[in-house]
């Protein structure tokens, strides 16, 4: 078994991953070319150092990962909880321990820790997948994702709360969770969120679930019951917004249509629509965006990283960005795909998914599609703690293409 | 499901979510980038906070006793900053560059593009020399901001209080994000205690500003935005002109004054000297002055009509003849034997004269020692301390500035703590008697007892505060305060007023204040000060029949009530009620020493 030592290296991640870092870097130092390089030679520093990491993770093999993932668990949930008592309160939650000038951010661990933790509870059988069609396995799934959720809510960060749970579906579904169960978890979101916007939509949802659940095939009483919840959740939501007062709907509501809160959180998504739209197709070139420059949007150099990519190098530059995240994603879960470890295939999964979500929210919201929800662009935006656990994500779905073909 | 289909189930979803979001990138780029574009180069919005003037204050006969002018405040806006003009602005503004740095470094609030008040209160010049730069200092402004103005000739320094800038420290502690670096906020008296009348509501108002940061326009013609609601004013009870009297009576000495109007507990005028120069506040106050007033052994900050707590001398001898009477210790007639000292146990309490037989009104109208001796030890701490309660005594009056001391009225407990129980001799309460000893009075304790006597049981909380006004929709709010009756015979009353009558009008220790036009009355007091001179001490009302002002008079080392205190009381209470006073030559006539 004399291997070239880079025989088994997943080209793919590795160059994309570069690439993007590359793009990230670039963006902060134009986001911060102002306010002084501090930002820009911390990442740097920590760039480089992630990449370290990523190469080593990617060597580690499967059985010793999987033998640890519970421990790594028990150890995460335990952060989460010191933080709430110890943590240094910023912006409102206390998400942060704070360490000689360093901010350390447990739930981005607990993010590791609980996909892995999920993979090998789902990939624990000798002949297959544990069948998440049963209620029991199903619940036991969800509740390993849930329990750190409850904590990280009381930090209160929503964002994480979100990432956290948007990894579920992806994973049962993978490991064989039905679709119509899926659909039947789904449908009650479609249909609040349709009661929310009115009437019409509201029963436009309604007929649209209905409809599709009719094309499942299933026993009609069980359909019809399924069809009566989602009609009294979708009431309720109405109900429930009308008795809200006028300010907990107006924030309800700038989530959503953030020109009803010009000053507060709809002021960034204005701006960045801004920056992003004048940017063109080629942009305005490095350093040369007014916006950025200007710093029309605050501390852009986190969570609204992407709109300085539009700004200064326009549809071009988005869309290659965009290309670059998607790569990545194919490539996960292409490697969950071929990889006949289950307990690699199902991390794989766990991490695209995770890195899909970020992507979508934190694209999403620069470019108004998306409610604002702070959290960041993976690899992109200035923060450590996440900079590095998406690099050890990556380094294990690294590890995933290297160990395919072990069981 | 087989895992390939599952496998291009997710390649489906992901692509349809990127194609998406392509579709939306394409519409901001590429068709929608004139539109942007133009809205780039406008590029944001500016807001410009307006705070608005706070509320004046105002007599009661409507002249205004705070006042605000204009002044200049220079204003950065961080996100236009240009670290390269650095030098020359913090030489402009005399700042330090790294303070200069630190401050807008520190600003806080989340928007970097809109102006933080850096430097309050500068001269026209600079304010000139940032006109005349303005494209080279870019993000360097200045705002017309109202800072307090003090139009008349005597300060009421402690009453009014200061509106300074708000301090790191009181930005850090505000509950909610109302205050910014660089607002004025109410610190001290009754700039403090109605703040949140005074300071009105703050504005908004919407620019839009272009790459340069030069002004375009307003956000939607102005309709976007916020008018500040001006502070609302506070019609005071003071009089001017009586309390610039006042203040002139106590030009260069050191004690108390408070008057108030018996029947309804307003404020006529409030002196404590030493005092200081409020109008310092106002703009941007020196570190270095500040240090020095509070190092001023004079102690000039300090509130010495609510903050003192000094021995109420003869007093409080009012005090203990209406808790005897209403102990049933004495009546208004039964007399007690006074020769010139009381012995109790193996000390001797000494007396200025011996009175033989007297009655409770004779014995405050020449300020009999033994009488009260005597009455102290029989009425013992308990009622000493629950009659002391009913007129105010070790509790707060409730005056409408903050940090007053609630004195300090002794009870068995605190006696029990202080000696031990049970450990304490009843002498104590010989001293206690005259006002002597373990008891801690402050003027406006003293002004509301006196009133209370004056007007036969009516307690009024005294306050400074008779109405507010609004200007925004011009209304008048009154402000309630509390007023309860001691219940107790007149009889009570009256012969205690009658022994205030005569210490004025009588053989009493005031006599030389007697005056043709008005029947004053009041008593004298001198509280022994075991570190230095005795003080002076007066309280009384006037006309003795109809009580229209009430007034308490502190001399601090300023020896006998009657040599200091009295003729500054009777001064200040003939001029209210409109007499020509006793002025010889602008001074008060001399009174001899008669002790009490």
């Amino acid at each position: 078994m004399k291997k070239n030592f880079f025989e088994g290296i997943d080209l793919v991640l590795l160059l994309f991953t570069l690439a993007i870092l590359t793009a990230g870097l670039l963006a902060i130092f134009s986001a911060t070319y102002t306010s002084g390089t501090d930002y820009f030679s911390k990442q740097i520093t920590f760039a480089l150092f992630g990449i370290l990491i990523m190469l080593v993770v990617s060597y580690i093999p499967p059985r010793i990962i999987a033998r640890s993932s519970y421990y790594f668990y028990i150890l995460a949930l335990i952060l989460l909880v010191l933080v709430l008592f110890f943590g240094k309160k910023i912006s409102g939650s206390k998400s942060w321990f704070s360490l000689g000038g360093f901010g350390i951010q447990p739930s981005e661990f607990a993010k590791i820790a609980t996909i892995l933790a999920l993979s090998n509870f789902l990939s624990g059988t000798d002949d297959g997948f544990r069948n998440v069609n049963k209620p029991v396995e199903f619940i036991k799934a969800c509740a390993i994702v849930l329990l750190p959720v409850i904590l990280i809510m009381r930090q209160p960060d929503m964002g994480t709360s979100l990432v956290f749970l948007s990894m579920i579906l992806p994973v049962l579904f993978w490991v064989g969770l039905s679709p119509y169960v899926i659909f039947v978890i789904i449908s009650p979101a479609l249909v609040a969120f349709g009661a929310f916007l009115g009437m019409n939509y509201f029963m436009a949802a309604l007929a649209i679930v209905a409809l599709i659940l009719l094309l499942f095939k299933r026993n009609i009483f069980l359909t019809a019951g399924i069809l009566v919840m989602n009609f009294i959740i979708g009431f309720s939501v109405d109900t429930l917004y009308t008795k809200l007062q006028p300010y907990q709907q107006n924030r309800i509501k700038a989530v959503f249509d953030p020109a009803t809160d010009p000053l507060g959180s709809g002021y960034n998504v204005i701006q960045s629509k801004v920056a992003i739209g004048s940017g063109g197709f080629t942009g305005k070139g490095f350093l040369q965006g007014t916006q950025t420059q200007l710093k029309f949007i605050p501390e852009q150099w986190t969570d609204f990283i992407y709109c300085m990519i539009g700004e200064e190098f326009g549809f071009i530059g988005s869309v290659v960005i965009l290309i670059l995240y998607m790569t990545i994603i194919f490539q996960l879960v292409n490697n969950s795909y071929l990889s006949k470890n289950r307990f690699l295939s199902v991390a794989c999964i766990g991490f695209s998914s995770i890195i899909f979500f970020h992507l979508v929210i934190n694209v999403g919201m620069t470019i108004g599609l998306m409610p604002v929800i702070g959290i960041p662009l993976p690899l992109m935006s200035y923060g450590i703690s996440s900079l590095l656990s998406f690099m050890v994500m990556i380094g294990i779905g690294m590890s995933a293409y290297r160990y395919r073909n072990q069981y | 499901m087989e895992p390939e289909k599952r496998k291009f189930a997710i390649y489906g979803f992901c692509l349809i979510v990127f194609f998406g979001f392509v579709v939306r990138l394409a519409y901001l780029q590429l068709f929608s980038i004139e539109e942007l574009t133009k809205e780039s180069n406008k590029n944001s919005i500016k807001t410009i906070t307006i705070t608005p003037p706070r509320g004046l204050m105002y007599d009661r006969n409507g002249n205004i006793l705070v006042d605000n002018k204009p002044s200049y405040t220079v204003t950065i806006t961080p996100s236009q900053f240009d670290k390269n003009n650095l030098k020359e602005v913090s030489s402009m503004l005399d700042i330090e560059p790294e303070i200069l740095m630190e401050n807008i470094k520190s600003i806080k609030g989340t928007n970097k593009f809109n102006p933080a008040k850096i430097k309050r209160d500068v001269d026209f010049k600079v304010v000139s020399y940032i006109a005349e730069n303005k494209e080279r200092l870019s993000g360097v402004d200045y705002q017309i901001e109202a800072i307090r103005y003090y139009p008349n000739n005597f300060r009421a320094a402690h009453a009014f209080g200061y509106a300074s800038e708000i301090s790191p420290k009181q930005l850090e502690k505000q509950i909610g994000d109302y205050y910014k670096q660089g607002d004025v906020v109410g610190s001290s008296g009754l700039e403090l205690n109605y703040e949140n009348y005074l300071k009105g509501v703050k504005g908004y108002k919407f620019i839009t500003v272009d790459v340069k940061g030069r002004e375009i326009g307003g956000l939607n013609e102005g309709m976007s935005d916020i008018p500040p609601v001006n502070g609302s004013d506070l019609i005071l009870s003071m009089d001017k002109d009586l309390q610039e009297y006042a203040e002139k009576l106590m030009k260069d000495k050191r004690g108390a004054i408070i008057a108030v109007d018996p029947r309804n507990g307003e404020i006529l005028c409030f002196v404590s000297k030493p005092d200081f120069d409020i109008s310092l506040f106002a703009g941007k106050l020196d570190p270095k002055v500040y240090t020095a007033l509070v190092n001023d052994p004079e102690k000039p900050l300090f509130n010495r009509v609510t903050q003192t707590k000094y021995p109420p001398g003869s007093t409080w001898k009012m005090m203990m003849s209406l808790s005897a009477m209403a102990a049933d210790i004495i009546t208004p007639v039964s007399t007690i034997a006074c020769g010139g000292s009381f012995t109790y146990g193996n000390r001797t309490f000494e007396d200025h004269g011996a009175y033989g037989n007297i009655n409770v009104t004779r014995a405050i109208e020449v300020s009999a020692n033994v009488f009260y001796y005597k009455l102290g030890l029989q009425l013992g701490i308990d009622n000493y301390n629950k009659y002391g309660k009913m007129f105010g005594f070790g509790a707060k009056t409730g005056i409408d500035i903050p940090n007053e001391t609630p004195g300090l009225l002794p009870s068995r407990e605190y006696l029990d703590k202080r000696y031990g129980e049970n450990k304490w001799s009843q002498g104590l309460m010989v001293s206690l008697g005259i006002g002597q000893g373990e008891l801690g009075v402050s003027p406006v304790q003293m002004v509301a007892y006196t009133a209370s006597i004056a007007m036969n049981g009516l307690y009024c909380q005294p306050h400074f505060v008779s109405k507010i006004r609004n200007s925004a929709n011009n209304t008048e709010e009154s402000v309630k305060f509390e007023q309860r009756r001691i219940d107790m015979p007149q009889k009570y009353y009256d012969a205690v007023k009658k022994g205030m009558y005569l210490v004025v009008n009588g053989t009493g220790t005031a006599k030389a204040i007697k005056n043709s036009d008005f029947v004053l009355s009041g008593k004298t007091g001198t509280a022994q000060n075991s570190s230095g001179k005795n003080h002076s001490w007066f309280v009384g009302f006037a006309p003795f029949d109809d009580p229209k002002i009430a007034i308490c008079v502190l001399g601090e080392n300023a020896g006998w009530g009657a040599t200091f205190a009295a003729p500054i009381a009777a001064a200040l209470m003939v001029r209210y009620l409109g007499g020509s006073g006793y002025e010889v030559n602008g001074d008060l006539k001399t009174v001899s020493d008669v002790p009490d």
